[in-house]
């Protein structure tokens, strides 16, 4: 999900950072100060989880978590993920410097696209609430799949090719984390109901 | 009756954590190979240049492609790695040479070999041809004695260096290339984040503090 530096064109890049950074500044200010230990603590967790590899298939892909940031934070997603992935660009050279306002657009903007869908739902009984998380977690890293393939697009490769292979890559990737999203919905509502939206 | 159903509960959030945890320790545990970030490292033997392309972790990438340029960024040639992740081409030009590998989905990584490493191909080259001209003039002169002259003793003795080093100059090379997230590095990000949320208390605090000491002046 990480794209590399020097990948993409000069306007797919600074269009990248101006969405991130209206994202990143609505996340802000939604984001009122009792909340800030709760986005930390997700961004820690989005942090480290791109160090939990799935290799299945001739790749391997990690997991993003998104889902989950998204259903909890709303568009908090943004400034989250942006933190996160500005130290894994510093110290694991993921990603890179210039990329990270296309890559917090392509994690985020699913995240905060999943929690317009799915915020209600999760409030609902147990049934409906758990295959709602199920399916905010893997449409989350299924639309973010499918924005990397967007991104590739304005550079020379082929939109449906790109989206196909990065989709197929993920496809462990979304069931792990639908799994991973309704165990914590489930988990959240037993414990701490006040975190999911209403 | 309450407390029994919440004991339940209790338990099944155990089971759930349980589960969790063990899913955490299973993928964590299958090993360690990531297509988020790919190295390609080249290095010049004789009038070759050789290059290994892998993603963190060590998988090799098939396929990828190469295209090599050079100093002022023309394109100079273009090949796919094979299935061991290598792809070797001949010295085209005496210039600092910048490789680039893309691995697809987004992921590139690049290379350069600067001018100075070249400089020594093209000497030992000039200095094969010329040792070849030379040649049959040297074999009357050695057939006095089996000792070699020092021109030939030095080109037998690089190339067998640079066979003998081959391995060296390729884990010399990954070591300073590789940077697999450490232990270290992990925590520290959790540090930068837990300090963000410090300073964000900080000012919430100062905030509160500051509506404190209006209603008491109020």
């Amino acid at each position: 999900m990480h794209i590399s530096e020097g990948v993409l064109s000069g306007p797919v890049l600074i269009s990248g950072i101006a969405l991130a950074a209206v994202g990143v500044a609505v996340g802000l200010k939604k984001l009122d100060y009792d909340r800030i230990p709760r986005a930390a603590i997700l961004s820690a967790s989005f942090f480290v989880a791109s160090l939990i590899h799935v290799p299945i298939g001739p790749s391997s892909v990690h997991l993003i978590l998104n889902g989950i940031i998204g259903l909890i934070l709303g568009w908090g997603a943004f400034p989250v993920i942006l933190v996160a992935l500005t130290l894994q660009a510093m110290l694991f050279q993921f990603g890179g410097i210039t990329t990270l306002g296309v890559n917090t657009v392509i994690m985020a903007l699913p995240a905060v696209f999943c929690y317009y869908l799915f915020g209600r739902l999760v409030g609902r009984q147990p049934c409906i609430a758990l295959s709602a998380a199920f399916v905010c977690g893997a449409l989350s890293v299924f639309l973010s799949a499918v924005m990397v393939g967007l991104a590739l697009t304005f550079t020379d490769e082929n939109f449906l090719k790109v989206s196909y292979l990065v989709v197929t890559a993920h496809l462990p990737v979304m069931i792990i984390e639908g799994i991973i999203t309704a165990f914590c919905v489930a988990f959240l509502k037993k414990v701490q109901s006040d975190m999911l939206p209403e | 009756m309450k407390k029994s159903s919440s004991n339940k509960n209790l338990k099944r959030c155990k089971r759930g954590f349980g589960l969790i945890f063990f899913i955490m320790v299973y993928i964590a545990g299958i090993g360690p190979a990531l297509a988020h970030k790919v190295t390609i490292f080249a290095w010049v033997e004789g009038n070759r240049v050789f290059t290994e392309s892998k993603f963190s972790g060590g998988k090799r990438v098939h396929q990828g492609d190469v295209i090599v340029y050079d100093s002022d960024g023309n394109q100079l040639l273009k090949g796919k790695t094979d299935d061991k992740g290598e792809f070797s081409f001949g010295v085209p030009k005496k210039t600092s040479l910048k490789i680039v590998l893309m691995a697809g989905m987004g992921h590139r990584g690049e290379w350069t070999i600067p001018v100075s490493d070249l400089e020594d191909v093209a000497g030992s080259q000039t200095k094969i041809t010329s040792s070849r001209k030379t040649a049959p003039k040297k074999t009357e002169k050695q057939a006095e004695g089996p000792h070699l002259s020092s021109n030939e003793m030095r080109l037998t003795v690089e190339e067998a260096l640079d066979k003998r080093l081959r391995p060296v100059m390729k884990l010399l090379v990954e070591s300073l290339e590789q940077h697999d997230p450490t232990f270290s590095d992990i925590l520290g990000g959790i540090g930068y984040i837990l300090g963000l949320l410090g300073v964000a208390a900080y000012f919430n605090y100062r905030r509160k503090s500051a509506e404190i000491d209006g209603k008491k002046t109020d």
